[in-house]
């Protein structure tokens, strides 16, 4: 039985917002795609992110997702394969042959695309790898106690419970509630030696979403430096230390007390104190994706001294946007999706003058 | 003093408006001061007879009618309508601010205007997608860089220009007029006549500028990061070099500049007997490698202290430092014998976009808005990028560039162009569409409007202003959606509510919404609009009075809307017509505006479901 064949000018691996804005942006160059995404639906993690707006837009760019799900699926030059895996590749002509295999697993969720249904053989010039960075798993710091001790949640899990309206006056009130930064990131006992970029905006925004939410709640700021994030932002940042309380110090540890988790921390040059909280979040950060080797060996692309994925130094007409290539926010993943579709269009465009003459 | 003479002939459909009230706006307007003889009549041009018209030869006129069968509303509202169109069209001929003439000519070319790695980022993506490219640099040479780009950078994307592009040298844009598809720009190096562009970006050169640094430090002593050069930092023969590098202080500096300045340390601390004290008081190492520069720094042997934002302190004349430390508790002093300073990338805003003499056409361009992200501002076809915008140098600058010049492609080369229609002889003249439009379609072109091709995103906001109901995209006129809307409401339950959602935000919740198989009230009559900027007093009561109990905006949060204020008007209408909801003995929440984003379909289901209810008690 010879597979199904799906040959197309540009592949793109990952239908989060780097994947789908490369898309777009082939398109709106007049070059087509195609969107190859492992899980049964698009839209990577940004899907389970709430909406941080208070009186106003937050710029936390989690609604983009929508709008660029809508135009992904009215462009014809765009086709949508969910549920799918690139299992093999090997460069082919000018470009790349992957083999496909289906995805058992999950159900198809609402939203553009369809389910690939067989192995199928695909054709490509270029390829733009955009599977997203991998979030902390905060299991691998046990002394925050996630997983162990209630009333602590990773900040995935709290974007989700905001979104699912699980927080406020009618369901969950907590009094109190702590963020710990930088979990999973500039951490040299993890050998994980960057910053997330993310990860000061996301807390702070969700902070405030918590006091807009519950006006009597008390919300903490464990971090070391407060990175910037928009122009905006920086003149925000007065109004919310005086809305939260910003400690400066990375907490210990975070035990089960009597009524909810305690964290330990010290400031400068005084005893450790522990405090008692109704919930304490954990701010993750961003890491190279999970698949990095497997697809780094599958496209021979090359990765950078932290893990993550980089298309300088590879093979030809393989590129990366997104988390994949560095810890990036929504707006910014969604630019260096529109710099990968100029470099594969460019590829493609000169392929074909080749071709032609 | 002006004379000016305000000519009011009754048609059928005007009898009802009270020629005294029309004719004191009109005055109102006229008092701010205008010189110039002229007229304004309230009648359409065809229609006014040939006596008046021969009278009014050589004035300049403003012609205006209110046709009887878009008037919707009641009476107040058209009257209303009535008297602003009357005023603002004669306050303009008062005032004998007759608007330069634009003249479209639907181009594919682009302008460039800037210097620096962003302006060649932008040729060389507009040119790679087919472009005719002229770039304008007030530089000598075009791989001339700016001061925060890397000139390697820029002399190997100087070099890979394609040869479409048209190099001229020391020329400035001094003027900008139009939109997507036709501005009109005049270069210095051009005179006075303006050439037609499709789009233009402007890239100003970047400059580095020590915004962030304390004052009174001796300047004998500081050097700015960008000029140092390790080598001239010699050590005494018997002894040690203390430097001090000011890595914001007074207030954090960007990350990408706390990079720079851990560069410098580490350069260095790597000379022979130089002990370089690093202070700052936010470690911004977001960008690549900053955690890694700043453990680097560390092992060089750098010493590092952080001083509270704004607690350092300059003493005996600049030359020494003091500052508490956190860890310490102690006050700290250093008396170094250089100090190096941070420096932050700024780009001055061209003067001319504060400086329209009619009409303020530009906005606000570089709104932190997500929407307009990757280069694009409200107006279709201008794009800012770089320092400008306060883009990052290096890599996001390439990506910026090329995520702007797929947008502008897409726009000066879309099948479907929504060209406004406008009806002439309705239209007064007045320019509120001029002034309304945030995407700068329609201008004025001599005694009438002429809308820029490819400009106009369909928002509606103009339609909703229009005074004399002259201009609407297509679709998005009130005949037009008075039907639908008539249509939808006679085939709804009781009782009947509208939901206008916006393209943005509320249909793309409404869509996930029916998706799950929500289930909606069956007197519920969703009507997506492209943006709530399409609202206006007379679309709102039209849907009461096609039966509507309640009726509900869903558009974006305030700051998300890409028409920037769509959402701002439309809750302004709102509010302006509370007086005639309780006139008409409704509720004020018969009428309401939900701000929203697409991903919050709970808070829409549960507006939904709340208004049904209430109106189940009612
Ligand atoms: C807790 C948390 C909160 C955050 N909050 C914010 C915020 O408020 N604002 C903000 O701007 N950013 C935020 N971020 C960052 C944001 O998640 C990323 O910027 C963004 O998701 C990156 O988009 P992406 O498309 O590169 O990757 P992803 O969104 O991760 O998408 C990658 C896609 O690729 C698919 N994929 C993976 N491997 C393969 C494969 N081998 N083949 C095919 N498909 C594959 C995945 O299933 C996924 O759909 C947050 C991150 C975290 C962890
Ligand atoms: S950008 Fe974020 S905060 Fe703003 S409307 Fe969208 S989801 Fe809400
Ligand atoms: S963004 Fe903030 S929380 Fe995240 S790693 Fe950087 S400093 Fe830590
Ligand atoms: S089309 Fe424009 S200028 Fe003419 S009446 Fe309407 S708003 Fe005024
Ligand atoms: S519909 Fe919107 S974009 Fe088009 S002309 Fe009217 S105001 Fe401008």
């Amino acid at each position: 039985m010879t597979n199904a064949q799906l040959d197309t000018p540009v592949l793109i691996l990952g239908g989060g917002v780097a994947g789908l804005a490369a898309a777009v942006d082939l398109a709106r160059r007049g070059v087509a795609a195609t969107i190859i995404e492992r899980e049964p639906r698009l839209g990577g993690r940004a899907s389970q992110f709430c909406c941080k707006a208070t009186e106003a837009c937050a710029r936390c760019g989690a609604c983009r997702l929508g709008e660029l799900m809508a135009q992904a699926a009215h462009l014809p030059q765009i086709t949508i394969y969910t549920a799918a895996l690139a299992v093999a590749a090997q460069p082919r002509g000018d470009g790349w042959q992957v083999e496909l295999a289906p995805q058992p697993n999950g159900e198809i969720g609402p939203g553009p695309g369809r389910p690939l249904s067989e192995r199928a053989t695909l054709n490509a010039q270029a390829v733009i790898l955009a599977v997203g960075g991998e979030a902390f798993n905060p299991a691998g710091k046990t002394r925050f106690g996630h997983g162990r001790v209630e009333g602590v949640f990773s900040a995935l899990e709290l974007e989700a419970m905001l979104a699912q309206g699980a927080l406020g006056p009618k369901a969950m009130a907590p009094a109190k509630v702590a963020f710990i930064q930088c979990v999973g990131s500039r951490d040299a006992s993890l050998g994980r030696l960057w910053c997330s970029r993310v990860c000061c905006g996301y807390a702070l925004r969700m902070g405030r979403v918590i006091r807009g939410l519950l006006p009597e709640s008390e919300v903490t700021f464990f971090h070391m430096d407060v990175q910037d994030y928009g122009r905006a932002w920086e003149e925000e940042l007065p109004e919310l230390r005086k809305q939260m309380r910003f400690v400066r110090a990375m907490p210990g540890e975070v035990t089960a007390g009597d009524g909810g988790p305690e964290v330990t921390y010290a400031l400068a040059g005084e005893q450790a104190i522990k405090e008692g909280f109704d919930l304490v979040v954990l701010s993750v950060g961003l890491g190279p994706p999970n698949g990095a080797s497997a697809l780094g060996e599958l496209f021979g692309a090359a990765k950078d001294s932290d893990g993550f994925l980089t298309a300088d130094g590879g093979p030809a007409g393989v590129f990366v946007a997104g988390a994949a290539a560095g810890p990036r926010s929504l707006n910014e993943s969604i630019v260096h999706g529109g710099l990968a579709a100029s470099q594969a269009a460019s590829r493609v465009a000169s392929l074909s003058e080749a071709r032609h003459g | 003093m002006a004379k000016v003479s305000l000519v009011w002939v009754a048609t059928p459909g005007l009898d009802d408006l009270d020629p005294a009230l029309v004719a004191k706006a009109a005055g109102m307007a006229l008092d701010q001061g205008g010189l110039l003889e002229a007229a304004v009549v309230t009648t359409s041009q065809e229609q006014a007879p040939k006596q008046l018209r021969q009278r009014l030869v050589g004035l300049p006129v403003a012609w205006l009618e209110l046709a009887a069968e878009v008037g919707g509303g009641p009476e107040a509202h058209r009257l209303a309508r009535a008297a602003v169109a009357v005023s603002r069209a004669a306050g303009r001929a008062a005032k004998g601010t007759l608007p330069p003439v634009y003249a479209p000519q639907p181009a594919q070319s682009v302008l460039v205007a800037g210097a620096g790695y962003s302006a060649l980022a932008a040729a060389w993506e507009s040119a790679a997608l087919g472009h005719p490219v002229t770039l304008a640099t007030p530089f000598e040479a075009f791989d001339q860089a700016g001061a925060d780009d890397d000139p390697e950078a820029v002399s190997l994307m100087a070099a890979q220009l394609p040869a479409q592009v048209e190099l001229v040298p020391h020329s400035e844009l001094t003027r900008l007029i139009g939109g997507a598809g036709g501005f009109n720009v005049w270069l210095s190096t051009n005179g006075d006549a303006p050439q037609t562009y499709g789009a233009v970006f402007l890239a100003p050169p970047g400059e580095l500028a020590v915004g962030c640094e304390v004052d009174g430090l001796d300047p004998a002593l500081c050097c700015p990061v960008s000029q140092l050069n390790p080598e001239d930092y010699q050590a005494p023969a018997d002894g040690w070099l203390h430097v001090a590098v000011l890595a914001g202080t007074a207030e954090p500096v960007p990350s990408y500049s706390f990079s720079a300045a851990l560069d410098a340390a580490l350069a260095l601390a790597r000379r022979p007997r130089v002990q370089v004290t690093l202070l700052y008081s936010e470690a911004r190492v977001a960008a690549p490698g900053g955690e890694k520069l700043f453990r680097d720094c560390r092992e060089a042997g750098v010493l590092i202290a952080r001083v509270a934002t704004g607690g350092l302190q300059v003493r005996a004349d600049g030359r020494e430092l003091a500052w508490l430390d956190p860890l310490l508790g102690e006050e700290l002093e250093l008396a170094p014998a250089a100090m190096v300073l941070a420096q932050q990338a700024t780009a001055s805003r061209p003067a001319w976009l504060d400086n329209d003499l009619l009409i303020k056409p530009w906005g606000e361009l570089v709104p932190d808005n997500p929407r307009l992200a990757g280069g694009r501002t409200s107006r279709t076809g201008l794009y800012l990028t770089g320092a400008l915008r306060g883009t990052a140098p290096g890599d996001a600058r390439r990506a910026e560039a090329a995520a702007a010049a797929a947008a502008m492609h897409e726009v000066l080369t879309g099948k479907v162009v929504p060209m406004p229609v406008v009806r002439d002889s309705f239209c007064a003249s007045c320019l509120t569409c001029v002034r309304t439009c945030p995407h700068g379609a329609p201008r004025y072109a001599v005694e009438h409007i002429q809308c820029a091709p490819a400009a106009c995103l369909a928002c509606g906001a103009c339609a909703a202003e229009c005074p004399a109901e002259a201009i609407a995209p297509p679709g998005w006129g009130n005949p037009e959606m008075f039907s639908s809307l008539e249509w939808g409401l006679a085939l709804a339950a009781e009782p009947k509510m509208v939901l206008f959602a916006c393209a943005a935000s509320g249909m793309p919740a409404v869509a996930s919404l029916s998706a799950q198989g929500h289930e909606w009230p069956a007197g519920l009559v969703i009507y997506p609009l492209v943006c709530a900027a399409r609202m206006s007093q007379v679309l709102l009561l039209k849907a009461l009075e096609l039966g509507a109990k309640r009726v509900l905006v869903a558009g974006c949060h305030p700051g998300n809307c890409r028409s920037v204020t769509g959402n701002h008007k439309a809750m302004a209408k709102i509010a302006s017509l509370s007086g005639d909801l309780a006139a008409l003995g409704l509720p004020p929440e018969a009428m309401e505006f939900l701000p929203l984003a697409a991903n919050q379909t709970r808070e829409l289901a549960q507006k939904v479901a709340a208004m049904a209810q209430g109106l189940g008690e009612e």
